[in-house]
């Protein structure tokens, strides 16, 4: 790695521990404010706790009621469902063996169905009259016992709060200490990176010039040059083979190009030259992907995947993770953090703790591009997303892909089949066919091209004849 | 059912904010690796202890160790096959740099197991980087036979350059202080701790995540900024030094090698703790470290005591054949697995006895 | 010189027919059911001491007593492949080659068990056991010097050239070669296409079993005492001629079969001259370099075909 790599590594470190930090700051912080309510709402179960032992007469009817009667009853039912449950698997098996036992199996599910709705109407009927019978004596509690109990709840948690403000503050102070630290170190590091001698025009984030990809005597793309400007949605359509999922993977460095240039506005602003890049190095940078066979690590969780995602933001080395430090659990906590909300912002959170081995074709693709959203990127590329999916998948694919590019602001570069979501979604689109650029330009004159359609889109019949 | 519903209220209410017993924080606290491995450690050395008191044999207590040398091979090997998924047969000659360190450091120029040991990891992460570099060029059954020949290697070079090597007991010294046998046996049972406890951590670290997802898909690892050519090394590089390490301290026990006949750096040992981790739960360290058990100890310590195995000593090598197998057939996931099963099968039995028993409750009202 | 070197060469016969009969069971076995089969050696040796209980204690014929070690060859691969992958749950590639390192350890503990525990016994070779009191040497005078084969080394060749021919050609013009070769490329596919894969297997198995200990009765006979691990050497051989010619063919392992016994052999040749007296020490370890070096050239062996996978 060049000298100037190097400090710009430097560079990135010291951005992302800054960024790190303050996170921490604001987890810490909301960690205390959250301890403190769960003291607070604890004392007062307490307090009540003490209350009603001594006065049990005091005990709120309603509140018995819903407490007391939906616990049995859930138990009841999670009981009865138990029941049906073996019942169920042992009818299956004796049916799997014997076929003709069928309609007596069904018959005794039948006859335990009932069975369970008649002791149910029982025992809610029993509840009801045990409570009613013991709650007679009950009266509403004394208002002055029950504002002294407000009352000292409310103290518990008024010193709490002065206790943990001292904790707060010093809290504050550290870190923000560390926070100029970083930031003076930032500013140094900048002020030592030198500036790459490329330019681009001033909206642009990525310049594809002359890309030729050759493999022996197979052009897979020949000639092909093309520019995305910063936040938009840039599609890339052609015909299978024409070499999409390659200038993919060029650009991503996962195939180096026979020749051309790839310029990129990375994180920092500057203007790089990609093919520069190792293959690892291109999400510091900004970019990230997705697969076109979904790429999930299938033996983890949907979790970890989305930490494996966040991977380049740890910047410990192997003897404070073989040691555990707790500067690891501090980063570990921050990453899992911003995990946690980009599940929350997919809608994956259910799925948070599942293995992704098991799971529906569709989740696994959301779990790919959330990976993507891990590292706050510039430049999102999605290889195919949607393929194998239905109309109304495509359809919440499409409203997802508009609402990461204006949450994010981040450019997104596609690859798609699908032409409805081509046309609807993109700004500019670019055909390519046998790997060289057909057109290029907006989704009307990209579909009246006719070049286009006849390598594609395909031509109406008048047009045909 | 003729209960207080007052307490019921009480107890329900006051469920979510009452302190954890003190069974359920240890409970709690066993979940920690860490705790595990203190308790581990405290069952092995009250061994030694008991040992002095005359309560269990020497022998015993040299099985035990010898089968934690074992151990400390199989817990790098776990790393380096259940978590980068890359086959290696060559364990058995990184063990024989160990061994043939501590000859020649100790033995022969006396220097101290301090020195041996550095030495003995300097040289192991050489030779791990190289046979990282090599396997990122040659893959699956082609790496593997390659590192059994690479073991071959190494194994005729150590017959060629002395056959059979020995260490005095007298001249084993840690920090200048003489120590006995039994000592040793100490100093194994802290390296063992200690190497698993650090393989716990990188496991259920950003490392292990990211071996991986080397593992899984490389491309998608390499997508998400993991270099693979640092973690396919780092894996090779930490299960040689597990296994230097192993062949360091087998010398410091038993002293005693006759590299041209004795298994220990031969396919055999290869073999057998590849066995071991599969048998035992390819990402599990306790199931390794089972299977290790199973494999090496067993014969040692319980079956000694039956004398039909005393005296056919290959019924044991047959026992554990038949037991690599069955296990494999049936039980893919390994010792762990049928752990794991068998405590579910404990927790769904006890929960339908208290459904059985409420529910007769239910029909008595 | 030049016919001491050729004699050396041709001294290396019987371990290349020995060489190629194991490595090109090695790789039919893999190549038909991914699975590397380290119990190679074991089952060899173990159907060898069933040949030198025939030969020995029962006084049987040599042919047929092979044949009969042969036979019990072919169980044995029928049942590991019939009995123990088939009747197991979910076991993928992995969890075969533990359970034949399972059945290595089964071995290793059983033949001792079955034969009485006699650890090295004497085998006769194949010549002396059809033509008592005559020299067991051929003697080619060439080159200035003297070549020497054993007869023995020429029988096993012929035996090797007409088994591994006719294997060769089946595997060329038969049914069961096309089966054999479709199942080799993908099992799934071959399935999918009619071929009963699970008959195939089987039949890969049986024949790698049976050759094994063919080969194993040639070691022997060629004066090497038999023991429950004698045939380990072979099996690394063995296994590192299949990377050396690839596991794409199945000519490559055989072709590797023939050039590491020679180049063992050539290698002891230096010992001849002064500078490298001491070689024969090192001669394991030379050989065994020059296979790495060769292999880091061309990671998929000298005939194999790298797999690219598309992103």
């Amino acid at each position: 790695m060049a000298e100037s790599d190097r400090r710009y590594m430097r560079l990135e470190r010291c951005k992302s521990r800054l960024a790190m930090e303050k996170e921490y700051k604001d987890i810490l912080l909301k960690d205390i404010d959250e301890q403190v309510e769960k003291e607070a709402v604890a004392f007062e179960a307490q307090e009540r706790e003490k209350l009603y032992r001594q006065h049990p007469e005091w005990m709120p009817k309603e509140l018995v009621y819903e407490t007391v009667y939906q616990a049995k009853l859930r138990q009841f039912d999670f009981d009865m469902e138990f029941e049906m449950q073996e019942a169920l698997s042992q009818a299956a098996r004796i049916v799997s063996k014997n076929p003709e036992q069928k309609e007596i199996q069904d018959s005794r599910l039948k006859e335990l169905a009932e069975k369970q709705a008649r002791l149910r109407e029982k025992f809610t009927a029993h509840l009801e009259a045990a409570l009613k019978e013991q709650l007679k004596e009950q009266v509403d509690i004394p208002p002055d016992e029950e504002k002294a109990l407000l009352g000292r709840v409310e103290d518990f948690r008024l010193s709490r709060c002065r206790e943990t403000q001292a904790k707060k503050e010093k809290i504050s102070a550290d870190e923000d200490a560390k926070i100029k630290k970083l930031e003076a170190s930032l500013k140094k590091a900048e002020g030592a990176v030198s500036k790459t001698g490329l330019s681009m025009p001033e909206d642009t984030v990525l310049s594809v010039q002359n890309l030729c990809m050759y493999f022996g005597g197979v052009h897979a793309v020949e000639n092909l040059s093309f520019d995305v400007k910063k936040g938009e949605i840039f599609g890339l359509i052609g015909p299978n083979g024409a070499g999409k999922t390659t200038v993919f993977n060029c650009i991503t460095q996962f195939y180096k190009p026979t020749s051309g240039t790839l310029l990129f506005e990375n994180k920092a602003g500057e203007i790089i030259s990609l093919t520069d890049e190792s293959v690892h190095n291109v999400i510091c940078q900004g970019i990230v992907r997705t697969f076109q066979n979904v790429e999930v690590i299938r033996e983890v969780s949907v979790l970890e995947n989305l930490l494996i995602a966040g991977h380049s933001r740890f910047t410990l080395g192997l003897a404070a993770q073989a040691l555990h430090l707790p500067q690891l659990k501090k980063q570990e906590r921050i990453i899992k953090e911003k995990a946690m909300k980009v599940l929350e912002f997919m809608g994956l959170s259910d799925y948070k703790d599942w293995t992704a081995a098991g799971l529906p074709y569709g989740i696994l693709k959301k779990i790919e591009i959330a990976r993507t959203l891990m590292c706050d990127p510039q430049l999102i590329i999605l290889d195919e997303p949607a393929a194998g999916l239905n109309d109304t998948e495509t359809a919440s694919l499409t409203e997802l892909i508009l609402r990461i590019r204006d949450t994010l602001g981040c450019t997104i570069l596609l690859v798609e089949h699908d032409m409805g979501l081509v046309m609807n979604v993109c700004q500019t689109i670019c055909a390519i066919s046998f790997g060289e650029l057909l057109a290029i330009g907006s989704p009307e004159e990209i579909q009246n091209n006719p070049d286009v359609q006849k390598a594609y889109l395909g031509e109406s019949e008048e047009e045909a004849n | 059912m003729n209960t207080d519903l007052r307490k019921d209220y009480l107890g329900i209410v006051f469920e979510k904010h009452r302190k954890l017993t003190a069974k359920e924080r240890v409970g709690k606290a066993l979940h920690i690796p860490l705790t595990q491995y203190l308790v581990f450690s405290a069952v092995l050395i009250s061994f030694y202890i008991l040992m002095q008191g005359g309560a269990v044999t020497s022998s015993f207590v040299f099985a035990i160790g010898n089968t934690m040398i074992y151990a400390i091979m199989a817990i790098g090997f776990c790393l380096l096959m259940g978590y980068s998924g890359l086959a290696s047969l060559g364990t058995a000659g990184f063990v024989g740099i160990g061994a043939y360190i501590a000859f020649y450091l100790v033995q022969e120029y006396g220097y101290t197991f301090g020195v041996a040991f550095i030495v003995t990891v300097a040289v192991a992460i050489v030779t791990g980087i190289m046979v990282g570099f090599i396997s990122l060029r040659i893959e699956g059954i082609y790496l593997a036979i390659l590192t059994l020949g690479l073991s071959e290697i190494l194994r005729n070079t150590f017959i060629s350059l002395k056959s059979s090597i020995k260490i005095d007991m007298s001249k084993i010294q840690i920090l200048g202080a003489k120590i006995g046998e039994n000592e040793v046996y100490l100093l194994i049972l802290l390296v063992f701790v200690v190497l698993l406890w650090i393989t716990s951590n990188l496991i259920h670290s950003p490392v292990g995540r990211a071996l991986l997802s080397v593992k899984n898909s490389s491309s998608a690892a390499q997508a998400m900024g993991i270099n693979l050519m640092k973690y396919r090394v780092l894996a090779f590089v930490i299960s040689t030094i597990y296994a230097a390490i192993a062949g360091l301290l087998y010398m410091m026990y038993l002293r005693n090698m006759t590299t041209s006949t004795s298994t220990l750096l031969a396919m055999t040992t290869s073999l057998n703790i590849l066995g071991a981790v599969v048998i035992g739960g390819a990402k599990s360290l306790w199931g390794t470290s089972f299977g290790v058990f199973i494999i090496y100890g067993l014969q040692s310590t319980l079956l000694s005591k039956i004398a039909f195995f005393v005296e056919n000593p290959a019924f044991i090598t047959m026992l554990t054949g038949l037991m690599i197998i069955l296990i494999v057939m049936f039980f893919p996931g390994g010792i762990a697995q049928i752990a794991s099963n068998l405590a579910r099968k404990y927790r769904e039995s006890k929960l339908r006895k208290n459904v059985e028993r409420r529910i007769e409750a239910y029909g008595r009202i | 010189m030049f016919a001491a070197f050729l004699s050396t060469v041709c001294g290396s016969l019987l371990g290349i027919c020995v060489t190629c009969l194991s490595a090109f069971a090695v790789t039919l076995i893999f190549r038909t059911s991914t699975t590397a089969n380290f119990a190679q050696a074991s089952i060899a040796a173990f159907g060898c001491y069933v040949v030198a209980d025939c030969l020995n204690n029962r006084g049987i014929p040599v042919y047929i007593g092979v044949f009969i070690g042969m036979a019990i060859g072919v169980a044995i691969g029928l049942f590991i492949d019939l009995l123990v992958f088939r009747k197991g749950r979910y076991i993928n590639e992995l969890g075969k080659q533990i359970i034949t390192m399972g059945f290595v350890s089964l071995f290793f503990g059983g033949t001792p068990l079955v034969f009485g525990n006699p650890e090295f016994i004497p085998f006769e070779s194949f010549y002396n056991t059809t033509k008592a009191g005559t020299d067991s040497n051929i003697v080619i005078n060439a080159f200035g010097g003297e070549i020497v084969f054993t007869k023995h080394a020429l029988i096993c060749t012929a035996i090797t050239v007409v088994v591994l021919g006719t294997i060769f050609i089946l595997l060329k013009v038969s049914k069961w070669g096309l089966g054999v070769r479709t199942t080799a490329s993908s099992e799934f596919t071959a399935e999918l296409m009619g071929i009963d894969t699970h008959v195939i297997t089987a039949i890969s198995w049986a024949l790698a079993c049976a050759l094994g200990v063919l080969a194993a009765v040639m070691y022997a006979g060629g004066g090497a005492m038999i023991s429950a691990s004698f045939m380990a050497i072979i099996q690394v051989n063995a296994f590192l001629a299949c990377i050396l010619g690839g596991f794409s063919t199945f000519y490559g392992s055989v072709v590797g079969a023939i050039l590491i016994p020679v180049i063992t052999n050539c290698v002891g040749f230096l010992a001849n001259f002064p500078a490298f007296h001491n070689i024969s020490r090192w001669q394991l370890v030379i050989v065994y370099l020059l296979l790495m070096i060769v292999i880091l050239i061309k990671p998929q062996g000298l005939f194999g075909k790298k797999v690219v996978k598309k992103v």
